[in-house]
């Protein structure tokens, strides 16, 4: 690890002991198989370019997500967010969607953001219920705070798994109040909510070795649906 | 009554649409007119079919709209709402003027722009056709009503969830060789069904349906030119003959139905279309079936006279149904991966089954199409509109 | 707001209409009398509904259509933990949607 001034230093959080996310395989309704895995720092730049059209996207809160995304995903890379993970999920080593979330303290846990490219697939669910998985199975917490900024993330979560109230503490994304994933409603959910196989298989995960950027044609039109010109 | 010809047909992409509700009609009245190549004979008269633009869209009198959209005035104009099936009915409507001989050109647009609201508003808007108090205060939405019925139907005749899987895979593979398709992904049984993850890919909707079992909400218009014989001639186009148009209707609420198994409506409106037509099911090379959910298409091959009551399932099993097989079912990719614009799907169904006749159906072309066969299915199956349509020699 | 769910019984044939309607299916006549839709019966199919329209929160609905050993058919909300087919139930009433502050109540199938 390179020698890191005094100043930075002190301008970094001081870091938890995070366990790294075992990644695991999951046969999605097309038949392809995702690679959930976790993110490096270095590889932060390519999901900044992947979803940096999307800022511009208003359709299903896209342009919100991306640009709240962005910046967390900028401050993981560059140490200003504390015990920050992110987590990702590859089709043939191409970036289908992205999670991530941090550790406030050893108990509980602060979900960020959910962003899927590749749509139609529940890729979205299967990514948040990893970063569950993470929370709980992998660092051991006993509760995870959520909130949702579309519709769509209101109906996944607080409502399928189900979620509870605690609106007397403010989500750190600075909107709602938060609602909570307690451990026990996480291990009753999981059986239908969460899936996956470990370990990968040894090829498959090869293929998931460098993260692919989706074509940009592709993600925006596959994430703000057809553009069938000016009304 | 004289006879009646499909000259033109066209559509929209199904999907998401950025366009209005009239614009969306216009785009696919423009491809059909095109398509039929009128050159200086004019439109007589104008039928659209939409079944929720009051509620969703805040707008009424389709039919003038499109008219001065598409600047026809002064033609005849209305709209016709018959729940799902306002896309054969209005087709059914555009054939009666041609018959009766007071029209010699009818344009027929179906249009729905129904993801202007969330899905919660949506699914309450097309359970406002459940009967209001014995249905829809318990909560019933469409996709219950299906569940039911698929339920009784499983116990039944030994219908398994992997034969409706059956049924979304192949229509999701059909509707990748249809580029106007709201869903164009491929689906496997691994994936929706036998997989650990299936449970998570596929989760319910309206048990025993999952998501895969159920169509999407889309937005999209289509639309036919209807023309009598002596404009036909005229056109020099291939003749595409409306051999028959049926439809029966049956008891509002689900739980009234004589047999709760049995399409009762289905197999009379499609007995009325046979009839008309001076066909059997047997002579049909290609149909389009109302696959709102996989049930129906298995259960309406069976009450349209395809398939024995309680065998569809055994014919699909068989590849019957395929693209390749002895009688393909919803080579467009059906209401399931097609796309399911309410009012536009009546219309949609005509507009593929012309475009096969017409061996025009690039890519998912059944061979030596001649006879063709849609089921426009409206409320919970107690309105449905059956037609036949047949490429007579030129 | 009445406690009981109502069908139409034909004043002329006696047929049973539920739901209501203005002419009988049977005989044509035009005149009915009120007859509640009650009593034991049996589970003809259920379904559990995760698509809900709007005036619900629960994660799922637990629908079903019932015959009721009077002869009609009824569709309403099931009230069992282990629903099967051809179960045994009994009709109650009970607040089966809430759009907004007033409650509509209606049937509801308890296992017996």
């Amino acid at each position: 690890m390179a020698h890191i001034s005094e100043l930075e230093a002190s301008l970094r959080p001081p870091a938890m002991e995070m366990p790294p996310y075992p990644p695991k395989a999951i046969t999605l309704a097309s038949g392809e198989k995702m690679v959930v895995r976790q993110v490096e720092r270095d590889e932060i730049p390519t999901l900044l370019e992947a979803i940096y059209p999307l800022l511009w996207v208003e359709r299903d809160f896209y342009d919100i997500v991306a640009a709240r995304l962005f910046g967390e995903l900028l401050a993981y890379k560059r140490y200003r967010v504390k015990d920050e993970y992110v987590l990702a999920g590859l089709i043939d080593g191409v970036l289908a969607g992205m999670v991530n979330g941090r550790l406030v303290d050893a108990k509980t846990g602060m979900s960020y953001h959910t962003l899927t490219i590749r749509r139609g697939l529940r890729v979205g669910s299967h990514l948040f219920a990893a970063k569950m998985e993470y929370h709980v199975e992998h660092c051991g917490q006993e509760e995870i705070l959520i909130v949702a900024e579309s519709p769509i993330g209101f109906r996944r979560w607080m409502i399928e798994y189900p979620l509870e109230k605690r609106f007397e503490v403010q989500h750190e994304l600075g909107g709602v109040p938060s609602w909570v994933l307690p451990k026990e409603t996480y291990y009753k959910a999981k059986p239908r909510l969460v899936a996956g196989t470990r370990p990968v298989p040894e090829e498959l995960l090869a293929s998931a070795e460098t993260i692919v950027l989706p074509e940009q044609e592709i993600v925006v039109r596959q994430v703000a649906g057809e553009k069938e010109g000016e009304t | 009554m004289k006879p009646i010809y499909v000259a033109g047909a066209g559509m929209t992409k199904f999907g998401r649409a950025d366009w209005s509700l009239i614009r969306l009609a216009s785009e696919a009245s423009r491809a059909a007119l095109h398509h039929a190549s009128l050159g200086e004979i004019p439109v007589d008269g104008v039928v659209v079919a939409n079944m929720g633009a009051a509620r969703v869209n805040k707008q009424t009198a389709l039919g003038s709209a499109l008219v001065d959209q598409l600047a026809l005035y002064p033609a005849m104009a209305e709209a016709v709402e018959n729940g799902p099936a306002s896309g054969a009915s209005a087709f059914k409507v555009g054939c009666q003027a041609i018959a009766s001989g007071m029209a010699d050109v009818v344009l027929v647009t179906g249009v729905e722009r129904m993801r202007v609201v969330n899905g919660l508003e949506g699914t309450d808007f097309v359970a406002s056709l459940s009967h209001p108090e014995v249905e829809y205060i318990y909560g019933v939405t469409l996709p219950s009503l299906a569940g039911m019925f698929a339920r009784l139907v499983m116990d039944r005749f030994g219908v398994e969830r992997r034969h409706l899987a059956m049924v979304a895979i192949k229509n999701h593979l059909n509707a990748t060789k249809n580029p106007y398709a709201h869903i164009q992904q491929a689906v496997t049984m691994e994936g929706i069904l036998t997989a650990p993850e299936a449970i998570v890919n596929n989760p319910p909707i309206a048990e025993p349906l999952h998501m895969f079992d159920c169509c999407p909400v889309s937005d999209g218009a289509a639309a036919v030119v209807l023309v009598s014989e002596e404009i036909m001639t005229k056109l020099g186009a291939p003749p595409i003959r409306v051999a028959g148009i049926g439809q029966a209707t049956d008891t509002h609420a689900v739980h009234e139905r004589e047999d709760p198994t049995d399409l009762k409506a289905v197999r009379l409106a499609s007995e009325r279309a046979f009839a008309m037509a001076g066909l059997r099911p047997a002579d049909v090379n290609v149909a389009e079936l109302h696959d709102a959910f996989t049930i129906l298409e298995i259960a309406e091959s069976e009450a349209a006279g395809f398939f024995g009551h309680g065998e569809g399932h055994l014919a699909l099993e068989r590849g019957e149904t395929a693209l390749d097989g002895r009688l393909p079912i919803n080579p467009s990719g059906g209401l399931k991966a097609k796309g399911h614009p309410v009012g536009a799907t009546g219309v949609a169904q005509l507009v593929e089954l012309t475009w096969q006749l017409r061996g025009e159906a690039e890519g998912r072309q059944v061979k030596d199409a001649e006879v063709a066969y849609a089921c426009n299915f409206g409320g919970f199956g107690n309105n449905v509109v059956a037609t036949v349509l047949r490429r007579e020699a030129r | 707001m009445s406690d009981k769910v109502v069908g139409g019984k034909c004043s002329a044939c006696g047929a049973v209409s539920y739901p209501r309607r203005a002419v009988c299916p049977k005989c044509r006549n035009e005149t009915f009398e009120r007859i509640p839709i009650e009593g034991e019966g049996t589970v003809l199919t259920y379904t559990d509904v995760y698509a809900l329209a709007i005036d619900y929160e629960t994660r799922y609905l637990r629908l079903a259509i019932v015959e009721l050993d009077s002869g009609q058919r009824a569709t309403g909300q099931l009230l069992a933990d282990d629903p099967k087919l051809g179960m045994r139930i009994q009709t109650t009433i009970g607040v089966v949607r809430k759009p907004g502050e007033k409650p509509i109540t209606g049937l509801q199938f308890v296992p017996i």
